[in-house]
């Protein structure tokens, strides 16, 4: 009698689990979304575009995924479905769900130094693996792309003196604060992150690990990843997904790191994700520090990031417009690509459009 | 000297803050000229081969307020080069999941 009221049980779980939708070879299609609001986000985020000056706002891709389903999907030429669009510093939270997976075969401990898995961080023996993922190793970086070149280490980094080997580049860096103690944005620390996974896993494993870690298990099949002259990925920059593909890291976000009946990452993995890091101070950045990911949370009384979306959304964002927002409580995953080369683009305006389009 | 020469002293103490500078700064200096070229190479070649995008796009693509000199994009190797401030750098496309690359 017990059993047969376990097996019971065992099978609404199963069936449960099995209810949501996941993607297989390709996405399922839901309802495609109508009526005015929709066009309303379509005008917003794909006007006129104009190649030759790159001005306003200029949508490669914009993609949203509701209980698994396809509910709006556009692109502008010349970007495709199956276009692998340059993410930009998406590729930082990339890597964190590519180390929540090591995390979960236990490999570190977010409490462990770099230094043990990544040599050139004996420079620095008190940075932690926690403090690299919270952008807060303390190291003196300058973080500008395009507007005080001459300083800045990220330029530095991809282009000049870093370019052969990049964590290396990072770790050489001074230190300008105790680790863990302030947030300082940092593809340094990015790279630093990409390093000590190889450390863990040696030269050959890490150089097919994200692949067999993450993107098959999840479906993908065309993603590119560029590595440095040492062969080390450029966590900070340099990953290329198609926006469906983007999609599917989305999804296993917005699921707590479960894919169908694999817990591909550990609930509390993802839960450090979106945790909101301590010492981070408000204005700092233009949304709330986790761990590699970006929070819309109220921190000491400001208001949220993006005011007009629910306080669990979470994203992963890169140069030039590109972001990932996951909502779970509304089961919402939203791509947008983009090519903006001026501030016209606003996150909030976007996803306040998008939230309307969607309401039934 | 100083009460002599007011203009002179002064664009000696200029020139000197300058020189002062140029040293400090010696190590971003030298490299800052490599920029153009190597960020034009680089981000080109992803965007030709990777991204998979018309050569005419990425060329607006790449496309910065400082001018290049040179540019070749050889498709049969994969390989994009481009001069620009007197320095040159080539990036090379390495495969379906590495990408394009800066030659060392």
């Amino acid at each position: 009698m017990v059993r047969g009221l376990l097996c019971v049980a065992l099978l609404f779980v199963t069936v449960a689990a099995h209810a949501d939708t996941w993607p297989d070879k390709d996405w399922a299609q839901g309802t495609a979304l109508t009526g005015p609001a929709v066009d309303a986000l379509t005008a917003y985020a794909f006007p006129t575009r104009d190649d030759a000056t790159r001005q306003g706002i200029r949508t490669d891709a914009l993609l949203v995924i509701r209980d698994g389903e396809v509910i709006y999907e556009r692109y502008a030429a010349p970007t495709t479905a199956s276009t692998p669009h340059l993410t930009w510093s998406i590729s930082k939270s990339l890597m964190a769900t590519v180390l929540g997976v090591a995390y979960g075969e236990n490999r570190f401990k977010l409490s462990d130094p770099a230094a043990r898995f990544y040599p050139p961080m004996k420079q620095h023996p008190k940075v932690t693996m926690a403090d690299l993922l919270h952008w807060a190793s303390g190291l003196d970086w300058q973080e500008d792309y395009e507007y005080a070149p001459l300083k800045s280490s990220v330029v530095a980094m991809l282009y000049t003196r870093g370019r052969a080997d990049m964590a290396e580049f990072a770790a050489d860096t001074e230190a300008a604060a105790a680790p863990g103690q302030a947030f300082r944005y940092s593809s340094g620390d990015s790279n630093i992150l990409s390093a000590t996974l190889k450390g863990m896993l040696g030269h050959k494993a890490y150089m097919s690990y994200p692949w067999d870690a993450l993107f098959k298990p999840l479906g993908i099949h065309n993603a590119t990843w560029e590595t440095d002259a040492d062969e080390t990925f450029v966590a900070s920059s340099y990953a290329y997904l198609t926006a469906r593909d983007l999609a599917r890291i989305g999804l296993l976000m917005a699921r707590d790191g479960r894919w169908g009946a694999q817990q591909l990452l550990p609930e509390e993995w993802v839960a450090f994700n979106r945790q909101p890091f301590d010492n981070y101070k408000v204005g700092q950045d233009e949304a709330v520090p986790g761990g590699q990911w970006w929070l819309n949370r109220e921190v000491q009384g400001a208001p949220r990031p993006w005011p007009d979306a629910p306080a669990d959304t979470f994203a992963a964002l890169g140069h030039w417009g590109q972001a990932l927002f996951v909502m779970p409580d509304e089961h919402l995953v939203i791509v947008r690509y983009g090519d903006d080369r001026d501030g016209s683009y606003r996150h909030n305006e976007l996803l306040k459009r998008v939230l309307a389009a969607v309401q039934p | 000297m100083i009460r002599r020469h007011p203009f002179i002293s002064l664009f000696l103490l200029l020139l000197l803050a300058l020189l002062g500078w140029v040293w400090h700064e010696r190590v971003n200096l030298q490299a800052f000229p490599d920029i153009i070229a190597a960020y034009t190479a680089k981000e080109y070649c992803s965007c030709r081969y990777v991204q998979n995008y018309p050569a005419e796009y990425c060329l607006g693509y790449v496309k910065q307020y400082v001018p290049t000199s040179a540019f070749n994009d050889n498709p049969e190797r994969s390989e994009v080069t481009a001069s620009g401030l007197g320095r040159t750098h080539t990036a090379r496309w390495m495969g379906d999941r590495q990408g394009c690359r800066l030659n060392p």
